[in-house]
C-alpha cells in the first residue's frame, strides 16, 4: 500500500512517516501544496493524508484541484481547525475522512485502515440516466461528472428511481423502499424528499404524474454517462 | 403618551417654550380686544348722551328771567331712578345751583366735582364726558356742556347722564367670551405644537429604536434614510459599528490563529509520547490533553465575546442541516458494520436562525455528531419554529441514551461520559455554552427512537 503524507511540520512528518512505515505502508512525503498536488496527480497512491494548513497552496485547494482533475484517491484530512464549518468545507472539497489535531497516532492508523477498506473493490456496475450517474458500491452519485451531495435517504430514493427509470412510481411504493421499518410515514415525507432531490438534480429531472406518483426522466441534450 | 414627557425631554422643552409664547400672545390679544370693545361701546353711549345734552341746550328758553327746560318725552327721564337723568345748573359766584332737573332724579341732583366744573368752564360750548355716581350710588356716564343763554345773566350747565352698568356688563361678557375662545385656540395650538414636535422629532426616535435593535442583535447597522441633519450622525454610528466589528473580528482571528498554531506542536508531543512510553510520556500526554482542552475553551470564549457584540445575521437552517447530514453520514459510514448511520432530517425551507452561520453549524454539528457517536443506525433531526422569535432543533438517536440522573452531568464542561467513543466528550457542553450565549437552552430527554433526545431552543429570525 502506497501512501502520500502531506504535512509541513518536520517533527510531525517524521513521527507519522515512522508510524506509517511501522504499520507496513510505503510513504512518500510532501511538505508543501505544490509538491503535493504534483505527486498526487502523477503517482498512483492508495490513500493520501493531507494537512490543510500548507505553505504555497493550502490543502483544501489542493484537494479541489485533484478532484477536478479526477484524482479519485481517498483522502484523509488533518487539520488544527475543528469547527464544523471547516469540516463541512473539507468534505465539500472531496475529502473522505477528517481528523482534528491533536490526535493519537493509533486513531490515524485506524481511520486510514477503514479508508483503504472502503475504497477496495470499486468496480461495481454503475447506474446511469442521462448525465446522472450512480455508483452503488461507493454510494456516490454525480451529474455530468460533478459529484452530488446526498444523504443516505436521498441516495436510497434516487437509487430506487434509477432502477425503475422512465416508469411512474407511486408514493406508497417509494415510502416503502425509503424506510426499512414501519415508522415516520407521515403523508408528506415523499414530497419532502422529492423536493430535495429536485433541488440537487434540477427541477425538471423528476416529473410529477398527478394522482399516480413520480417518474425519473433522462434529459435530452446531456452527454450519456 | 402624547403628553406624558419626562423631565429633560427635548419634546418637553420645545413644547413648553412654544406654549408659553402662545399663551402670552393670546392673553395680550384678549386684553386688547376687550378694551377696544369697551371703548367702542362707551363712544356710542356718549353720542346718545351728547344728543340729549344738545336737546336740553337747544330747547331751553328764558321767560321773564326764568329758565324753562324743554318738554322731553323720553319716558325714562320721567320715572324715578329710571337710569336716565338730566339737570340744568346756573353758575353764580363759582357755585352751581340746580334750576331744572329730570323727574327721574326725584329729589337729588347730578353732582359735578370741582375738577369737572373747571374743565367745563375752561372750554365753554364744548361737550365734555365724565364718569360719576348718581342716585343710589349707581355708576353713571355723563355728558355736559356749559353755555350762555340769551337774556340770562349766568352761564348755564346742561348735563345728561345714564346708568352705565349695561355697557359694563356687555364689555365683561365680551371679555369672558373672548378669553374662553382664545384659551380654546391656545389649547388647540399647543396640541398642534405637541403633534408637530413629535412628528418632527420622529427621525430621532427612529434612530434610538434602530440603535437599540443593533444592540439587541436584531440589525447590524442603521438602515436610514435619515433627514440631512441626522444623516451624518447615522453614518458616523455605522462607521463606528463597522470599526468595532472589525476590531473584534481581528482579535478573534488572532486568538484563533494562536490556538490553531498550538495544535500541531501538541500533536507532535502526543505522538512522541505514545511512541516513547514511560512515566515522562504519561505526564506529557496528560499535560498535552489539558492544554488541548484549554485551547478549545479559550477559542470558544473568543468566539462568544465576538458574538455578544454583533449577531444581526440571519442564517437559513435548511442548507446547514443538509450539509451536516451529508458530512456526518460520511464520517460515520463505518459504523453499524459498515452500513453507516442514516440521518433523517426535516426543516421548513424558510426557517432562519438569528445568529451566525458558523455558530449554528457548531451547535447543530456537535449535537448531531454526539447522536452519531452513540447511535446504532439512525438519527432524526427536526427543526421547526417555536412561537415568537424562537426555534427548536430536536435531535434523536437510537443509541443507549443517558439515564435521567446523569443528564445534568453530560452538559458540564470537562465531563467525559464515555472514554471509548472517539472525541473529547465535550460536545454537549460546548453546545450548552454556545446556546446560553444566544439566550437559548439545551434539554436532554428520552427519545422515541430509544436513545437520547437533545432539544435545542434557539433564537429565530423573523420572516
Amino acid at each position: 500500500m502506497r501512501i502520500l503524507l502531506v504535512e509541513d511540520d518536520p517533527d510531525l512528518s517524521r513521527q507519522l512517516k515512522l508510524a506509517l512505515a511501522d504499520a507496513g505502508y510505503a510513504v512518500d512525503h510532501a511538505a508543501d501544496g505544490e509538491e503535493a498536488q504534483f505527486l498526487g496527480e502523477t503517482e498512483p497512491y492508495d490513500a493520501v493524508i493531507l494537512d490543510l494548513g500548507l505553505p504555497k497552496v493550502d490543502g483544501v485547494s489542493v484537494l479541489e484541484r485533484w478532484r477536478r482533475g479526477s484524482v479519485a484517491t481517498p483522502v484523509l484530512i488533518l487539520t488544527a481547525r475543528g469547527a464544523w464549518s471547516e469540516k463541512v468545507a473539507g468534505f465539500d472539497a472531496g475529502a473522505d475522512d477528517y481528523l482534528t489535531k491533536p490526535f493519537h497516532t493509533e486513531e490515524l492508523l485506524a481511520r486510514l485502515r477503514a479508508l483503504l477498506r472502503r475504497s477496495a473493490g470499486h468496480a461495481a456496475p454503475s447506474l446511469t440516466c442521462g448525465g446522472l450517474r450512480l455508483d452503488p458500491r461507493a454510494a456516490r452519485a454525480s451529474v455530468n461528472g460533478e459529484p452530488l451531495r446526498l444523504t443516505s435517504l436521498e441516495y436510497r430514493l434516487l437509487h430506487y428511481m434509477m432502477m425503475h427509470q422512465g416508469r411512474v412510481i407511486g408514493r406508497t411504493e417509494l415510502v416503502e423502499h425509503l424506510y426499512d421499518q414501519d415508522f415516520d410515514r407521515d403523508s408528506n415525507t415523499i414530497e419532502v424528499f422529492i423536493g430535495r432531490l429536485r433541488k440537487k438534480l434540477g427541477a425538471d429531472r423528476i416529473e410529477t404524474v398527478r394522482g399516480l406518483g413520480y417518474r425519473l426522466i433522462p434529459l435530452e441534450g446531456e452527454t450519456a454517462g | 403618551m402624547l403628553l406624558g414627557f419626562r423631565k429633560r425631554s427635548l419634546v418637553r422643552r420645545l413644547v413648553l417654550l412654544a406654549a408659553s409664547w402662545t399663551l402670552i400672545v393670546l392673553l395680550a390679544a384678549g386684553a386688547f380686544l376687550t378694551a377696544q370693545f369697551r371703548d367702542a361701546a362707551i363712544r356710542r353711549f356718549d353720542q346718545s348722551l351728547a344728543v340729549l345734552t344738545d336737546d336740553l341746550y337747544a330747547g331751553s328758553a328764558v321767560e321773564d328771567g326764568v329758565l324753562k327746560a324743554p318738554f322731553l318725552t323720553d319716558i325714562r327721564a320721567t320715572r324715578a331712578y329710571s337710569g336716565r337723568y338730566w339737570t340744568i345748573f346756573a353758575q353764580r359766584n363759582g357755585s352751581l345751583r340746580a334750576v331744572e332737573r329730570s323727574r327721574s332724579l326725584f329729589d337729588s341732583d347730578l353732582m359735578l366735582s370741582t375738577a369737572q366744573v373747571d374743565r367745563l368752564t375752561a372750554d365753554p360750548g364744548k361737550t365734555q364726558f365724565f364718569d360719576m355716581h348718581g342716585p343710589q350710588d349707581k355708576p353713571l356716564r355723563a355728558a355736559a356742556i356749559l353755555a350762555r343763554l340769551p337774556n340770562y345773566p349766568d352761564p348755564v350747565v346742561f348735563i345728561a347722564a345714564e346708568d352705565r352698568s349695561p355697557i359694563d356688563a356687555d364689555a365683561d361678557r365680551f371679555g369672558r367670551i373672548t378669553i374662553f375662545a382664545l384659551l380654546l385656540l391656545g389649547a388647540g395650538l399647543i396640541l398642534a405644537i405637541v403633534v408637530q414636535v413629535r412628528f418632527g422629532l420622529q427621525p430621532i426616535f427612529r434612530l434610538r429604536r434602530e440603535i437599540a435593535d443593533v444592540r439587541r442583535g436584531k440589525a447590524e447597522r442603521l438602515a436610514g434614510p435619515y433627514p440631512v441633519e441626522l444623516e451624518p450622525l447615522a453614518e458616523e454610528l455605522n462607521g463606528l459599528l463597522a470599526h468595532n466589528q472589525e476590531v473584534v473580528e481581528r482579535q478573534r482571528t488572532h486568538v484563533g490563529n494562536l490556538a490553531h498554531a498550538l495544535k500541531t506542536p501538541l500533536s507532535v508531543m502526543l505522538t512522541e509520547a505514545s511512541q516513547q512510553g514511560g512515566s515522562l510520556a504519561e505526564v506529557v500526554e496528560r499535560q498535552a490533553q489539558t492544554m488541548r482542552e484549554q485551547v478549545d475553551h479559550h477559542l470558544r470564549r473568543a468566539r462568544a465575546a465576538a458574538r455578544s457584540q454583533t449577531s444581526g445575521e440571519r442564517t437559513p437552517v435548511e442548507p446547514i442541516l443538509d450539509e451536516l447530514a451529508v458530512t456526518l453520514e460520511r464520517i460515520f459510514q463505518d459504523k453499524n458494520d459498515g452500513r453507516g448511520v442514516e440521518i433523517d432530517w426535516r426543516c421548513p425551507e424558510d426557517l432562519c436562525f438569528q445568529g451566525e452561520r458558523q455558530d449554528f453549524m457548531e451547535l447543530a454539528g456537535n449535537v448531531m455528531e454526539n447522536a452519531g457517536k452513540w447511535s446504532k443506525a439512525r438519527i432524526r433531526a427536526e427543526a421547526k419554529p417555536d412561537g415568537e422569535g424562537k426555534m427548536l432543533l430536536t435531535v434523536d438517536d437510537d443509541g443507549p441514551g443517558i439515564p435521567p440522573e446523569q443528564r445534568a452531568q453530560a452538559l458540564k464542561r470537562g465531563q467525559r461520559m464515555d472514554e471509548h467513543t472517539p472525541g473529547t466528550g465535550l460536545g454537549l457542553s460546548i453546545v450548552d455554552e454556545l446556546a446560553r450565549a444566544y439566550g437559548g437552552s439545551v434539554t436532554l430527554d428520552d427519545s422515541p427512537l430509544g436513545g437520547l433526545r437533545v432539544v435545542l431552543s434557539l433564537p429565530r429570525a423573523e420572516g
